[in-house]
């Protein structure tokens, strides 16, 4: 095996053994499985990183433009996001019980789904532009995947007592927290709709086109928008609000790499290819 | 409720926030109200968002452009949602107190409202077509005829366009700074006095009064000759070609027309009318390995009927020559003498678009700005 797709496949290992003992920490209500479970999540980030390095280092091009490396960059940052977060506030333990399955599963897609390295960039990714959008849609993935962990954990303090549920801060605190979270995943979204405008006006001279990536990702927009609208117009709080970030969260899976990648967005014309 | 979550802080609020602000006289005032419910925005956003989700799913591409994207109601939908957004929000940050929180979000919905008035602004003055150029040629830009496509708003005036516009090279393998730009046109516009010159590709366009010129496709063009037996020529023209994807993913260039989003293959009139055709004519062009603007010619020729169709059959004459070269087919002589490339460039004026694209940044910090203001006002606690 090459030593690009072994270390691949231990970070995905690694974070599949940070999943179980999160899930099995919750289930016997062992908090030290929630460490181990923190543990191998951070050993599974240093091959995921040195991936994406070499990858990179091996063309010079950037490595996120196939399905397969979009999804290694949104779990990337997801991991960076929760790990910060974890090591900087001891707060919230069980936060890995959806964070790292969801990662898990994703990473190991990529992993089925992974190619060689692009030999060239396309011209019309040559912008500056994608920088800012990548980030800005992979930073708001995390956001709202670590905003739906929260929302998890608040239904299950809801109807659980004691034990490990007792060290969980209050609800109204987790509560704000998410929204917290929604809210730093919502301007991400902006940020990444706004240079994904900007790079297309700079490409083809439109902002926008309702093309169905475009429309894709309004749709991610429109839903965490409504999210905050819920709250801070109608009131929503708590349960509803715990409910809706878990929905929305599979919304965002199916909106970002489940449909718009199998479309084909850029007209093909009468454009001469050289083979 | 805990204080951190409510939203203007000081002031203890009733859910769903109702507006403030109200006209006196009544006709006025329903409106007002039912433009200024929460109720209606919140639909209104839910049935965008589910138009979104159809368009994209159930029926798509262009049909979810003509059905939805681009029909009159949808549009109408979002007009709406402006209104409504205006009226909602105004109508309660109105008397408020002006904090860094509400600030921000005053910011926010404003650069919605100039964003829908940047549209209207626009569509009524834009103008966008797409204009096909063979190297050396030159069109007079403000000429509607110059342009393959055109669309424009309602008080747009071709007199804005002035001079020319000529297409002076196509440079294929274009490289900046390593990066394989594929194919740069050199392009001219303007007139005598006011003129500019540059080169375009795909993330670089040419600005020149106002207007945006944008690279879209390329295609090669052949020169034919046709001469009669004593070497006279009688006529000659371009005929851009089509690159066709065949079946084992190689290309054919080739005479043809687009049907839907297919580029077929298809004969061309020769001489093209108003001269009078002599036949139809099938061309293919296979490129050399070696040189750039050179290969192999193919010919297919089909007789005419009386009314100046093609007749069905097989062609009466097929053959092949190298750029250059002739091929004789009865008592006349063709020949392709050069490559060229043509080219399709749109051309875009947008006077909206600043507004638009500017109000999306105000649009941000507005929303930092009250995040941050939160973030802020919960730390003090
Ligand atoms: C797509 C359209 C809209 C978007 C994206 C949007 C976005 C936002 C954002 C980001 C905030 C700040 C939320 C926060 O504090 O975290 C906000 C606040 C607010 N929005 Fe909108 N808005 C939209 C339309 C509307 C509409 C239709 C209404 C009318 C009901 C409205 C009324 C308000 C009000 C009253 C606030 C302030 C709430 C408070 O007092 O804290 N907005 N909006």
């Amino acid at each position: 095996m090459k030593p690009e797709l072994m270390l691949f496949w231990t970070a995905v290992s690694l974070y599949g053994l940070s999943t179980f003992s999160y899930i099995f920490g919750m289930i016997a209500k062992q908090d030290k499985l929630f460490s181990v479970g923190l543990f191998s999540a951070l050993a599974g980030f240093f091959p995921h990183v040195a991936v994406i390095a070499m990858r990179w280092s091996a063309t010079g091009i950037s490595p996120f433009i196939s399905i397969s490396e979009s999804l290694t960059l949104g779990v990337f940052m997801t991991m960076l996001l929760f790990l910060v977060f974890q090591f900087s506030t001891k707060k919230v333990r069980p936060l890995g019980v959806l964070v790292m399955p969801v990662s898990f599963v994703l990473l190991g897609w990529a992993g089925t789904l992974m190619k060689e390295v692009a030999a060239t960039l396309a011209p019309a990714l040559q912008s500056g532009w994608i920088w800012v959008h990548i980030v800005g849609a992979s930073a708001g993935f995390a956001s709202v995947l670590i905003a739906a962990g929260l929302g998890l954990l608040y239904l299950l303090k809801e109807r659980n007592s004691g034990g490990i549920y007792e060290k969980l801060p209050d609800l109204n605190v987790i509560d704000v927290m998410a929204y917290r979270f929604v809210s730093g995943g919502f301007i991400l979204y902006s940020l990444m709709m706004i240079s994904g405008c900007f790079w297309s006006n700079q490409v083809k001279g439109n902002y926008w086109g309702w093309d169905p990536v475009e429309v894709w990702s309004l749709v991610s927009w429109l839903t965490y928008g409504i999210y905050l609208h819920l709250r801070v117009t109608f009131g929503w709080r708590g349960k509803k609000m715990a409910w809706y970030a878990l929905i929305a969260l599979i919304a965002m899976i199916v909106s970002y790499w489940g449909i718009p990648f199998t479309v084909e967005t850029f007209h093909s014309g009468f454009r001469i290819d050289h083979n | 409720m805990s204080n951190i979550d409510t939203p203007s802080g000081s002031e203890p609020e009733q859910y769903p926030i109702e507006p403030r602000y109200h006209p006196i006289h009544k006709i006025p005032r329903k409106i007002y109200d039912f433009f200024a419910s929460a109720r209606l925005a919140m639909a209104l956003l839910v049935i965008i968002l589910v138009c979104c989700l159809t368009g994209v799913t159930i029926v798509r591409g262009e049909q979810a452009w003509n059905l939805i994207f681009n029909s009159l109601w949808f549009n109408a939908l979002l007009v709406i949602l402006v209104v409504n957004i205006a009226c909602c929000f105004f109508g309660r940050i109105w008397y408020r107190k002006l904090t860094v929180i509400s600030f921000g979000m005053i910011l926010f919905h404003v650069s919605f409202v100039a964003i829908l008035l940047g549209i209207v602004y626009n569509s009524l003055f834009y103008f966008r077509g797409t204009i096909r150029l063979t190297e050396g040629e030159v069109l007079l830009s403000g000429d509607p005829q110059s342009y393959d496509i055109i669309d424009k708003g309602r008080f747009f005036s071709f007199s804005r366009l002035k001079g020319e516009t000529s297409l002076i090279r196509v440079n294929t393998g274009y490289k900046i700074g390593g990066e394989d730009k594929r194919a740069a046109y050199e392009v001219s516009v303007g007139e005598e006095d006011n003129k500019k010159q540059g080169v375009i590709y795909i993330t670089h366009k040419l600005t020149h009064d106002g207007f945006d010129y944008f690279n879209d496709k390329e295609g090669y063009s052949l020169l034919v000759t046709l001469a009669d037996r004593h070497g006279h020529e009688l006529y000659g023209a371009y005929l851009p070609l089509q690159s066709i994807k065949q079946k084992d993913d190689s290309y054919l260039y080739a005479t043809g027309h687009k049907e839907g989003s297919k580029v077929k293959a298809s004969v061309v009139l020769f001489p093209a009318p108003p001269v009078k055709p002599l036949f139809a004519m099938q061309l293919a062009y296979q490129l050399s390995k070696v040189k750039e603007r050179d290969g192999v010619a193919a010919f297919e020729l089909y007789a005419l009927d009386n009314n100046g169709m093609t007749k069905d059959g097989p062609p009466y004459a097929t053959g092949k020559a190298a750029i250059g070269g002739k091929f004789a087919a009865g008592e006349y002589v063709l020949s392709a003498k050069e490559v060229r490339y043509w080219v399709g460039m749109m051309v875009r004026y947008e006077p909206g678009k600043t507004i638009v694209l500017t109000s999306l940044w105000v649009a941000l910090a507005g929303m930092i700005i009250t995040t941050t203001g939160r973030m802020l006002k919960s730390g003090k606690k």
